[in-house]
C-alpha cells in the first residue's frame, strides 16, 4: 500500500520546491501549479478518507527513525479526530488556490509560502511525534507571519511582528510540557501514541504541564483573554492569509487541547474541567458581543471565531467533565465538528469579505448598501454563510453546536447560558446583511460586478460542504465517533 | 609518552600549521601560508576522527581526551577553516597577512587547549594562549579603533586572567593538587571551593562573554575586522564554555556551583537580548546575540551533575552555534555593518536574504533549524536536572530573542529605498562560507541524528 498520509503531507513541500527551481516563470503556470499540487494533495486527503479509520487508537500509521538516540521518529497517522480537519484543510488549500489566482505581486514567493503552510498545517494534525508536531506548528507560524508581513494591508509589518511574538510567546510552554513528558516517559520517548496510552505524568507535574498546554492552545484557540493578537492579524492579513489563519490554524489551538491537554493529562484536565468551562462560556459570549460593535466586516467575522472557538472550548471542557461515555463522546463529537464547520463557514466569509473589498476598497459595513440587487450571486452567498455561521438549522455549524449544547445541558446545566452567544450573533449578522445587501443602494456601487468564474469557483465547493454538513452530518459524525466513541479518559 | 603524544596529534599539527604559516610569511608567501593553513586545519580534524569515542587522560591526568575535547576539535577546527576563509577574503592582499592565519591557528590551539583541560595549569595556559592571539588580531588592521579595541580586551583579560590565576591558588590549597579531577575533595571546605569558583568563572566567563564580564565584546567585535569579531564569537567562546564544563563536571554539588552558574546565565540571555534590542549596527546587534547564546550554553553546563543530556546538549548546540552564527556574519560582511545596508536584500539577493532569515531563525530556535535542536536538548538537560525555573528565563529568551533578529528580517523584505547605497557585492570566498554555513544549519536540524548517534 502505497504511504498516502507521507504523500498527501508532502507534496505540497514538493511542490514548493517545483515553484522555487523554476525561476522566472510566467505568472499563470506558477499558480497553475500551486493549484494542481493543492487539488492532488485534496485527492490524498479524500484516499485517506476512503481508508478510514479505526476503532482505537491511530490508523494508516506510517514510521521512519529520524532521532533514535533521543526517542524522536518521523511517525503519522490519523484518527477519527484529526482526519476530517486534515480534509477540511486540503479543501480549504485548494479553493485558497484558485482564489488567489488573482495574486500578481511576487507571486513564486506567495505560493511557495502557502504550499509551505499547507505541509505544516496537514504535518500538525497527523503528527503522532510530539517533536515532528511541534516542528510543524512553529513552521505554520513563520509561513504566516511573511505571509501577513509580504501580502497584507497598510499597517502589515506591525500587525505581522505581534502575530508572530504573541504566537511564538504562546508556543514555547508547550516545549515545556513536551520536555515534561518526555523526562516522565519510561524509556524515553515522544511517541504521541505512548502517552495517550498511559498517561505520563502525576500530580504536580500533570498539573504543571497542563497549565502550560492551556497557555500554548488558549493562545492559537484564542481564548479570552489571550485574543488580542487575533483581529489585529486578521485585518492585516491578505484574504487568503485570513482564510488560512481561521480556518486552519486556529484550529491547531483546539486540535492540540484534544490531543495534548485532554489526552495526555486526562486526570488534571478533568480537575481544572470546571475552570476551563468557565474560559470557554466567557469566551464564547466575549466573542459574540465584541463582534456586535465591530463595523468593519473582516474584525466582525475575527470575533465570531472567538465566539465559536468558545463553544468547542466549552464542548472539550464538558467531555472532561463528564463521567458517562456516551455524554461525552456527544460532546466531542459536537466540538471535532465544530471545527470542520468553522473551517468551512468562516472561510467562506472571509473570501467573501475579502471579494468585496477588491471590488469597493473597503470594508466598512456603513460605506455599502443595497448590494444584494447589484451582485445577487455574493450577495446570497453571503447571506448563507451567514446564516450558517450564526447556527441556522440545516447548515454546518447547527448540528455540532446542537450536541455541544446537549451534553452541556446534561453535565452542566447552568453553562447553556453560552446560547446566548447565538441570540447575539444572529442579531449582528442580520445586522450586517442589513447594511450590507439590503439598506439603500449606493449610486458609488452602481458598477460592481457579479462573481467572476475564479470566485464562484472558491466559494462553491464550500457552499455546498455547508449545506451538505448541515442536512447530512452523518457522514463526517461516523468517522469522528468511530473514535470519540471508544476514547479512553 | 608515545601513547600520550599520539593521542595528542591533532593539537600538534595545529601548532605545526601556525609554525608553518609564519615561516610562510617570513618568506612573503602568503598564498603558500593560507594553503598550509587550510591543509593542516583539515588534516588535524581528519586524524580526530579515529578518536571517536575515546575516554582517556594523557600527561598523568592534566589534559582530558574525552568527547567534549574530541567534539570540540570536530567543531572548532572547520569553524576555524571557515574563520580564515572570511579572513582571506577581508584582509587578503593587506601586509602580513599570513601572519593572521599563524595566529589564528594558535588562538584555535588555545580554544582546544581550554576544551579539554584536566588541570588549572592548562586552563591558565589555554586563556593565555588563545587570549595573547585575540588581541594581536583584533589590533591587525591599525586603526585608531582597532587599537583602541585591542587595547580594552588586553586591559580586560588580564585583569581577569590574574583574578582566576589567584582563585585558582585557593583550590590548590584546598586540595593539594592543581588537577581538576581532585575538586570532588572540596567538598569540605566550602569557602575554598566558592572563591575558586567564582575567580574560574571571572576568567572563563570573559572569555565565553558572559554577563557581567562581556563589556570588551561588543567593542572589540566592533574595532576588529569583521571575520575576526565573526572568528572570535565562536571559537574561542566555545572552548571557554568546554573548559567552564570541565572545571564543574568535577566540583561537589554541595558547593553551590550551579546555582551561581544558573543566575550567571539567565543574567547573561536576558542582557544579551535586551541590549542586542536597541542596537543599530550589525556587528554590535550580533555581538550581543552572541552574548546572549553564551548564556543559552550554561544551560547545559548547569545541568553537567544531573542530567545524561548535559553534554550531548553543549555539544549539538554548539555545532549549531558554529554554522549559524559564522553564516551570519559572513552575510553580514558580504552585504555591510548597519542594519540599513539590509533594506531590499531579499529582492537584490534572493538567496542570500533566505540565508540570513535562515540563520536568524536558527539563532531563535525555530525548528527545524539547527538551533532548535540544540536549545531543544538544552531545556531538555536543565529541566532534567531539576532547573525549570531557568529553562522558563531561557524561553522566555527566545521570544524576546525573536524580536531582535525580526528588526534584521523586516527590512530584508522591505522595498529598497535608493538613497541607500547598493550593498557591496559577497565575494566568492563569502559565498563559499555561508553556503556551508547554511547546508549546515539545515542539515544539523533534519539530519541530528547523524550527530546524536556518535555522540551516545
Amino acid at each position: 500500500m502505497p504511504p498516502i498520509v507521507s504523500l498527501t503531507l508532502f507534496l505540497p513541500l514538493l511542490g514548493a520546491l517545483l515553484v522555487m527551481t523554476l525561476g522566472k516563470a510566467p505568472v499563470r503556470r506558477v499558480h497553475a501549479i500551486g493549484i494542481v499540487t493543492s487539488a492532488l494533495t485534496l485527492a490524498g486527503a479524500l484516499g485517506m478518507w476512503a481508508r478510514g479509520v479505526n476503532e482505537t487508537g491511530f490508523a494508516q500509521i506510517e514510521e521512519l527513525d529520524w532521532m533514535p538516540a533521543i526517542g524522536a521518529a518521523y511517525r503519522v497517522g490519523v484518527d477519527g479526530i484529526s482526519l476530517p480537519l486534515v480534509l477540511m484543510s486540503t479543501l480549504l488549500f485548494f479553493v485558497t488556490f484558485i482564489f488567489s489566482a488573482k495574486v500578481r505581486e511576487r507571486p513564486r514567493a506567495y505560493v511557495v509560502l502557502m504550499l509551505l503552510l499547507e505541509t505544516a498545517s496537514i504535518g500538525a494534525f497527523t503528527a503522532l511525534d510530539a517533536i515532528l508536531f511541534y516542528v510543524f506548528f512553529e513552521v505554520s507560524l513563520v509561513s504566516m507571519y511573511f505571509m501577513i508581513a509580504g501580502w497584507g494591508h497598510e499597517d502589515r509589518q506591525r500587525a505581522a511582528l505581534m502575530f508572530f511574538l504573541y504566537t511564538l510567546l504562546g508556543s514555547l510552554p508547550l516545549l515545556l510540557a513536551i520536555l515534561g513528558l518526555y523526562l516522565g516517559s519510561e524509556p524515553h520517548s515522544f511517541d504521541m501514541r505512548v502517552w495517550i496510552g498511559s498517561p505520563q505524568l502525576e500530580g504536580t507535574a500533570a498539573t504543571l504541564a497542563l497549565i502550560a498546554m492551556l497557555f500554548t492552545f488558549a493562545v492559537k484557540t484564542p481564548v479570552f483573554p489571550f485574543h488580542t493578537w487575533l483581529p489585529a492579524a486578521h485585518v492585516q492579513a491578505p484574504a487568503a492569509g485570513s482564510v488560512i489563519l481561521a480556518g486552519v490554524m486556529l484550529k491547531f489551538g483546539t486540535y492540540g487541547l484534544v490531543r495534548f491537554a485532554l489526552q495526555m493529562t486526562p486526570e488534571a484536565f478533568r480537575d481544572a474541567g470546571i475552570v476551563i468551562l468557565g474560559f470557554g462560556v466567557v469566551s464564547a459570549l466575549y466573542g459574540a458581543f465584541a463582534a456586535l460593535a465591530q463595523s468593519d466586516l473582516k474584525r466582525l467575522i475575527a470575533y465570531t471565531s472567538v465566539n465559536h472557538m468558545g463553544y468547542i472550548i466549552v464542548g472539550v471542557a464538558i467531555a472532561a467533565l463528564s463521567l458517562d461515555p456516551a455524554i461525552r463522546a456527544t460532546a466531542l463529537d459536537g466540538s471535532v465538528l465544530q471545527m470542520v464547520s468553522h473551517g468551512l463557514v468562516t472561510g467562506a466569509l472571509f473570501f467573501l469579505v475579502g471579494m468585496l473589498q477588491d471590488r469597493a476598497g473597503t470594508r466598512e459595513m456603513d460605506r455599502f448598501g443595497g448590494l444584494l440587487k447589484q451582485v445577487p450571486m455574493l450577495g446570497w452567498s453571503f447571506v448563507l454563510a451567514a446564516f450558517a455561521s450564526l447556527g441556522l438549522p440545516g447548515l454546518a455549524h447547527f448540528p455540532a453546536e446542537f450536541q455541544i449544547f446537549l451534553a452541556t445541558l446534561r453535565v452542566e446545566p447552568v453553562a447553556v447560558i453560552v446560547i446566548l452567544g447565538i441570540v447575539i450573533t444572529a442579531g449582528l449578522y442580520l445586522k450586517a446583511i442589513g447594511r450590507v445587501f439590503i439598506d439603500e443602494p449606493r449610486k458609488q456601487w452602481k458598477t460592481m460586478g457579479d462573481l467572476s468564474l475564479r470566485e464562484v469557483l472558491t466559494l462553491g465547493p464550500l457552499l455546498i460542504l455547508i449545506v451538505a454538513v448541515g442536512i447530512a452530518p452523518a457522514w463526517v459524525l461516523d468517522i469522528i465517533h468511530k473514535t470519540t466513541a471508544a476514547l479512553q479518559l | 609518552m608515545a601513547r600520550d603524544l599520539a593521542l595528542l596529534i591533532p593539537e600538534i599539527v595545529v601548532l605545526l600549521t601556525a609554525v608553518s604559516a609564519l615561516v610562510a610569511e617570513m618568506l612573503r608567501l602568503p598564498r603558500i601560508a593560507l594553503m598550509a593553513t587550510l591543509a593542516g586545519l583539515l588534516l588535524a580534524t581528519g586524524l580526530t576522527v579515529p578518536l571517536l569515542g575515546a575516554d582517556t587522560q594523557v600527561f598523568s591526568g592534566t589534559f582530558r581526551i574525552d568527547m567534549l575535547s574530541v567534539w570540540a576539535k570536530l567543531i572548532l577546527l572547520p569553524a576555524t577553516v571557515l574563520s580564515v576563509l572570511l579572513a582571506r577574503s577581508e584582509l587578503g592582499g593587506s601586509d602580513r597577512e599570513g601572519t593572521v592565519y599563524s595566529l589564528i591557528c594558535l588562538v584555535t590551539l588555545g580554544a582546544l587547549v581550554l576544551a579539554g583541560a584536566g588541570d588549572g595549569m592548562l586552563l591558565v595556559l589555554g586563556l593565555l594562549l588563545s587570549g595573547l592571539g585575540s588581541f594581536a588580531l583584533v589590533a591587525y588592521p591599525g586603526t585608531e579603533t582597532a587599537t583602541e579595541a585591542a587595547m580594552k580586551f588586553f586591559v580586560f583579560a588580564s585583569v581577569t586572567g590574574a583574578v582566576m590565576i589567584f582563585g585558582l591558588t585557593y583550590w590548590y590549597g584546598g586540595t593539594g593538587s592543581t588537577l581538576l579531577g581532585d575538586l570532588s575533595r572540596l567538598d569540605t571546605a566550602p569557602v575554598v571551593a566558592a572563591t575558586g569558583l567564582v575567580a574560574v568563572i571571572v576568567g572563563l566567563g570573559y572569555k565565553a562573554s558572559l554577563v557581567p564580564f562581556h563589556f570588551w565584546a561588543p567593542d572589540a567585535y566592533e574595532g576588529a575586522p569583521v571575520s575576526i569579531a565573526a572568528y572570535l564569537s565562536v571559537v574561542p567562546k566555545i572552548g571557554a564554555i568546554l573548559a567552564l564544563t570541565q572545571v564543574v563536571r568535577d566540583l561537589p554539588v554541595a558547593t553551590g556551583w550551579t546555582l551561581v552558574v544558573a543566575v550567571v546565565s539567565a543574567l547573561t540571555m536576558s542582557y544579551g537580548y535586551l541590549a542586542a534590542l536597541v542596537q543599530d549596527n550589525m556587528i554590535r546587534l550580533l555581538a550581543y546575540s552572541s552574548i546572549a547564546q553564551a548564556g543559552y550554553f550554561l544551560l547545559g553546563v548547569v545541568a553537567t551533575a544531573a542530567s545524561p543530556l548535559a553534554f550531548e546538549s553543549i555539544v549539538v548546540f554548539a555545532a549549531a552555534y558554529v554554522a549559524m552564527n559564522l553564516g551570519a556574519f559572513a552575510v553580514v560582511m558580504g552585504i555591510g555593518r548597519t542594519l540599513s545596508a539590509f533594506s531590499g536584500l531579499g529582492r537584490s539577493h534572493p538567496a542570500l536574504g533566505v540565508a540570513m532569515v535562515v540563520f536568524l531563525l536558527s539563532l531563535v530556535g525555530i525548528p527545524p533549524l539547527a538551533g532548535f535542536v540544540g536549545k531543544f536538548l538544552l531545556f531538555g538537560a536543565s529541566i532534567d536536572a531539576g532547573f525549570t525555573w531557568l529553562t522558563v528565563v531561557a524561553i522566555l529568551n527566545s521570544v524576546l530573542s525573536l524580536a531582535v533578529y525580526l528588526r534584521v528580517v523586516v527590512p530584508i523584505y522591505r522595498p529598497r529605498s535608493d538613497t541607500v547605497a547598493s550593498p557591496l557585492a559577497p565575494t566568492v570566498l563569502i559565498n563559499v562560507v555561508w553556503i556551508i554555513a547554511l547546508l549546515f544549519t539545515l542539515g544539523i536540524g533534519l539530519a541530528a541524528q547523524l550527530l546524536l548517534g556518535q555522540l551516545h
